[in-house]
């Protein structure tokens, strides 16, 4: 396996947060979109998956993946962190469900061209792999037809991250034009991150159509959540996570 | 006219008529360029446009009907409409003056007394796309248009709407986020204009709703000389360099 430079640097990234995540409560909750927790039961992004086939693309712990193997898809788990997919393995046994985990970076993704009905990808390859590299990938693995669903920071928010650990303020403090890879002085790490023209184009010329962005917004009331990269009044006023759908054209 | 809105963006419009567009329109008109809003960044180097010779055109809220006129120049058969008397009337000014004659139709964006699919171009340059409510221009604009036609509309960018100071709506955009994006789509301005602005994932699905396919968003930014517009200058150069101060939608009716 042949890994870029960033991807290198993701996987010893994650190995060191792994302990942290070995929890995986996500496997236990129901299907749900971002650190506020939005139920799928309202967005509606993976209905249907029943008798499909998906892949997720930087599944980390795989709970995004547990529940839709328990809606009845067969499942595909890829990252590029064993750590992570150690704990998946776990949890399969825990919970009895079982799916093919594969240790790959979605950069380069070692399955068949047009073997899978859906694509997702949770803060996963969606930001830690390059887009320009794994999005035509994503592409040639779906079937005509198929769905790529993946959830990433808002672009706007991207702009208001002090580089420091906290939340987003109000100010812009960097600019939208040229945004792409990302990295924090704090952190040993790189992120990905694209102006809205800019992942349209590259859906586009990958040949997938753009059916929504669905930009989330926080609960009323929620309390802030565990992660801090905003607030809850924050995310009430602007989009701190946002969801892009997009179909391979037929 | 049954509703109120766009009767008071045609007396904000009348005024802004008298104050500017008018005097404007002679050199707007005379223009060979196509160009893109505040900072006129040529339509050579954007791109979004379609080789327009020999296309049916409409221009949705053409106002003074500058950019039909670049685009009849280059062999379009265009249809300005707008819903402004007085903006119609340069419109017809210009058009003896610079002896290139087109249809104007007064009309809303909203509500088009024209037939259905005729047209293979559907423009609309701050006019309906800002002046006009979406839920109504959108789907009209995609009636009008002929499966395969296109979309191509203009606006300021939602970022730029974000940034824009609640306190002192003449005041420059900062660099900062003043108004909430959730919520965002109508704002009603001392003048007494209402303008449109969905953000990004609601007019997403408004287009997909009305039964386009998005090609794409063409954030666009301020080139390096850019100069402020000397009556359009709520904008600095140096933040549009930044940061997207204007958008271009394109969407083709499936």
């Amino acid at each position: 396996m042949t890994l870029t430079e960033h991807a290198k640097r993701n996987r010893a990234h994650w190995t060191e947060l792994a302990p942290s995540y070995a929890m995986a409560s996500g496997w236990a909750r129901e299907p749900n979109w971002g650190c506020w927790g939005i139920p799928d039961s309202d967005l509606h992004l993976l209905d249907d998956v029943s008798g499909k086939d998906v892949l997720e693309l930087g599944c980390g712990t795989a709970y995004v993946s547990s529940w839709l193997a328990r809606r009845g898809a067969r499942v595909v788990a890829l990252d590029v962190t064993p750590a992570q997919l150690e704990t998946a393995r776990r949890k399969q046994a825990e919970f009895g469900i079982e799916f093919e985990l594969v240790e790959a970076s979605a950069e380069s993704i070692p399955s068949r061209d047009e073997s899978f009905d859906l694509v997702v990808s949770e803060f996963g390859a969606s930001i830690w792999c390059d887009p320009y590299l794994w999005v035509p990938e994503a592409a040639r693995v779906l079937r005509p037809g198929g769905r790529l669903v993946f959830l990433v920071n808002g672009a706007i928010s991207m702009l208001c991250y002090p580089d420091e650990p906290g939340p987003a303020g109000t100010e812009l403090l960097r600019p939208y034009f040229g945004m792409h890879r990302v990295e924090w002085s704090f952190e040993d790490s790189v992120e990905f991150h694209l102006p809205h023209g800019d992942w349209i184009r590259l859906l586009r010329s990958n040949g997938l159509d753009v059916l929504d962005l669905v930009e989330l917004r926080a609960p009323d009331g929620a309390p802030d959540p565990t992660f801090d990269y905003a607030t809850t009044e924050w995310a009430r006023k602007w989009p701190a996570e946002e969801i892009w759908v997009a179909r391979k054209r037929s | 006219m049954s509703s109120p809105e766009p009767d008071k963006n045609v007396e904000a419009w009348t005024a802004t008529n008298a104050a500017y567009t008018d005097r404007a329109a002679p050199s707007a008109w005379a223009q060979d360029e196509i160009t893109w809003g505040v900072f006129g960044i040529p339509e050579r180097n954007v791109g979004v446009l379609p080789d327009v010779d020999g296309l049916d055109v409409v221009e949705l809220g053409c106002g003074t009907a500058y950019f039909s006129a670049w685009l009849a120049r280059r062999g379009a058969r265009v249809v300005g409409v707008d819903p402004t008397p007085a903006q119609l009337e340069t419109a017809r000014r210009m058009q003896k003056q610079f002896g290139l004659e087109f249809p104007l139709v007064q009309a809303r964006g909203e509500d088009v007394p024209l037939p259905d699919g005729s047209f293979d171009l559907a423009l609309s340059e701050y006019g309906a796309s800002i002046w006009a409510d979406p839920e109504r221009w959108i789907p009209e604009a995609a009636r009008l248009l002929r499966p395969g036609g296109l979309l191509v509309f203009f606006r300021g960018s939602t970022l730029a709407m974000l940034c824009s100071p609640v306190d002192d709506e003449e005041a420059p955009i900062e660099q900062q986020l003043h108004r909430p994006l959730f919520g965002m789509n109508r704002f009603e301005w001392s003048d007494g204009s209402i303008e449109f602005h969905l953000p990004h994932g609601e007019l997403i699905r408004l287009l997909r709703r009305s039964g386009f396919d998005i090609e794409d968003l063409i954030e666009l930014q301020a080139p390096e000389d850019a100069e402020r517009h000397p009556e359009y200058d709520h904008v600095p150069p140096e933040w549009a360099r930044k940061w997207p101060a204007e958008e271009i939608w394109r969407a083709r009716k499936l």
